[in-house]
């Protein structure tokens, strides 16, 4: 069979041989064999090296607690996506690139951190001290801060407050958990002083607090999170591909279905008539003398 | 908003058949173009509204639900994402055994050096993208060759189960599945791993570990038929032997799929990572393609615009004699598609592509 090289880069991860597939000097064969955990394989990955032991628990939970989210962007979007009976994988890609700015935006939160840390560091300022900086700044500019709330659990994530925990039980206590915990302290003290309401920690602000106090860069820590999300999407998409009904719109079923006519709500410009072509040139420059189109414009 | 009201709805019937529109007026159409409604469907009231129905998890504000367990209580009582995948995706804790099989599995389907997935990853990094969308480009990466794990689980499935109907023996089997697949891109045996043991020490590691069944057991038959039917020599390759793993581990062909998929996927982040850190961006326009590659019509000057009825050669064929000859000539125009056959299907239904081949 040919073997030829597809993609040619000088890369520091992996090569492959016909002996053997070897990420960062390792085998893989004999890091499984050894005994190694697929949380361990993540540091060697990411990190180039072996984690303690309770970093990678640390991590095996951040990751477990983070795969099953059941209806969010990325849920939502591999079914969308399913309904058109595409193969598998389509809906799983959908899926984890619904991950952005605002869903589970982990790498801008680490960005976030390391910034104001890096403040600190320059200006000789504490973490706390940098903390409240970094809210005023946010708050003050009306931009939300990043880890704190979430529109479901919108009394606090059930995962976020846990993570926290964990990796206090787990002796990780670092910088990172520090400057977040201050963040959270200086949040809660503004907002309950606006008149606020109570907005609690997302799982964004501490799992990847975690991810970051374990040694990941805020893309690595954004690639376990969003793409350990694949896992549990591609089970909402095969559910709906082998239980569910394609298209999502018959008129069949009891309950009325995702993408039923009866769920559009148009709100755009009234029905019209067309123009003919020999009408066209001058209703298009009527159109756009009027410019009653711009407030249709995205 | 619903429907418009039946005024204005005539109104705009009435302008539009005296001002005629195209071809839409014909007798010929099975209905009356200038009598149709305008507006949105009104609500259904006499069906339940809509939900998201699913038997794999709900949540509400305070906790995440996956087959009946809660998932923060899950974590704390010590399980992680391999235990999860079993309880999404077959709605039980593993054993211990099986919990070490996969992630055994899953530490030998992470990283698999520059292979389509990490190539894809780096591409669109290229593009200045989000990390997640090349995450999410190197998934699309996997199909029924690279990484065919749905096409070779059902291909198992089904000479499995015409083993059983017609009483035949797993040896048997073997023999006609091979016979009838040899040189499928799905098959599980193949040249790849003549000289790397990954394959077979993970059929090892089943076996030691007690999680080995009836896939691993006709797959290893699927192994002696296909290196007596081939004259070079084969072996169990990694897409037999996790996919024959997976299976025994009573993961179905599709879940499979998609979770080696993703497993792959975070490896393919590294890789859009070290693409961002070593390589430069690409432009709109920047990439040159050599001509020394390109053989397809000499340069040309185009024909004059009103040239064009004199030069034209029209694609229609009035008779299937002249079809299946211009059909044939098309074969020659590489990248029109005469050249390929595919039976798409519903991959809910099976595979998705019954057979991919050439012409």
């Amino acid at each position: 069979m040919d073997r030829k090289q597809m993609f040619r880069r000088k890369t520091s991860i992996s090569y492959k041989t016909e002996e053997k597939t070897v990420m960062r000097g390792y085998n893989l064969s004999d890091l499984a064999e050894e005994g190694y955990s697929f949380y361990d394989a993540m540091f060697v990955l990411f990190q180039n090296r072996i984690p303690t032991q309770e970093e990678e628990k640390m991590l095996k939970y951040e990751m477990g607690v983070f795969l099953e989210h059941s209806m969010s962007p990325s849920a939502v979007g591999a079914i969308g996506v399913s309904a058109g009976r595409p193969n598998l994988p389509v809906c799983v890609a959908a899926a984890v690139s619904t991950f952005g700015g605002v869903h589970g935006p982990g790498a801008a939160h680490g960005y976030m951190l390391n910034k104001y840390l890096e403040r600190a560091q320059k200006e000789g300022k504490t973490v706390d001290e940098m903390a409240k900086i970094l809210v005023d700044d946010y708050m003050d500019a009306g931009r939300p801060v990043m880890g704190m709330g979430q529109p479901q659990h919108i009394d606090s994530d059930p995962r976020a407050e846990p993570i926290h925990l964990k990796q206090e039980e787990l002796e990780l206590k670092g910088v990172y958990l520090e400057f977040q915990r201050a963040v959270e302290k200086y949040f809660h003290a503004r907002r309950k002083a606006d008149g606020r309401s109570y907005v609690g920690v997302n799982v964004v602000g501490s799992g990847n607090t975690a991810l970051m106090e374990i040694g990941f860069s805020p893309n690595a820590g954004w690639c376990i999170g969003s793409v350990v999300r694949g896992f549990s999407c591609a089970a909402h998409a095969l559910y709906n591909m082998k239980k569910g009904r394609a298209w999502g719109a018959s008129r069949n079923e009891p309950m009325v279905q995702m993408i039923d006519l009866s769920m559009i709500k148009y709100v755009g410009p009234e029905d019209r008539i067309v123009p003919k072509q020999e009408e066209r040139q001058e209703y298009a420059k009527k159109q756009k003398e009027e410019g009653e189109y711009k407030q249709w414009v995205i | 908003m619903g429907y418009l009201d039946k005024k204005r709805t005539d109104a705009l019937n009435k302008a539009k058949r005296e001002r005629t529109i195209g071809n839409l007026g014909s007798p010929k159409n099975p209905f009356d173009y200038y009598d149709r409604e305008y507006g949105t469907m009104p609500k259904d009231s006499k069906r339940a509204q809509f939900q998201w129905v699913s038997e794999v998890a709900y949540k509400n504000v305070h906790r995440i639900v996956t087959r009946g367990y809660d998932t923060t209580e899950l974590m704390e009582e010590g399980y992680g994402v391999i235990e999860v995948l079993f309880v999404d995706y077959q709605a039980r804790i593993p054993t211990i055994e099986e919990e070490q099989m996969l992630n055994y599995v899953m530490i030998l389907t992470l990283e698999d050096g520059l292979s389509a997935p990490a190539a894809i990853s780096r591409i669109v990094a290229r593009s200045k993208t989000f990390l997640t969308q090349a995450c999410g480009a190197s998934i699309m990466a996997f199909g029924h060759a690279y990484g065919a794990y749905s096409a070779f689980g059902n291909r198992l499935d089904k000479y499995l189960a015409m083993a059983k109907e017609e009483d035949l023996s797993l040896e048997a089997a073997a023999a006609l599945l091979v016979e009838e697949n040899l040189y499928d891109e799905a098959l599980g045996v193949s040249d790849l791993m003549l000289k790397d043991p990954a394959a077979n020490r993970m059929i090892a590691r089943a076996e030691k570990l007690g999680t080995a069944g009836k896939y691993i057991a006709f797959m290893k038959e699927v192994v002696k038929a296909a290196q007596k039917a081939n004259d070079q020599p084969v072996d169990l390759d990694m897409l037999g032997a996790t996919g024959a793993v997976m299976m025994d581990l009573g993961f179905t062909p599709e879940a499979t799929w998609a979770i080696l998929a993703v497993t792959r996927s975070f490896a393919a982040g590294a890789h859009y990572i070290e693409e961002v850190e070593r390589e430069e961006t690409n432009r709109l326009g920047q990439e040159l393609t050599p001509k020394e590659d390109y053989d397809g019509p000499a340069d040309r000057p185009v024909p004059p615009i009103a040239d064009r009825e004199k030069i034209a050669t029209p694609a229609i064929s009035t008779t299937p004699d002249q079809w299946k000859r211009r059909f044939e000539k098309m074969k020659d125009v590489q990248g029109s598609g005469f050249s390929i056959i595919e039976e798409v299907k519903d991959p809910s239904k099976k595979s998705g592509i019954k057979k991919v081949g050439k012409l």
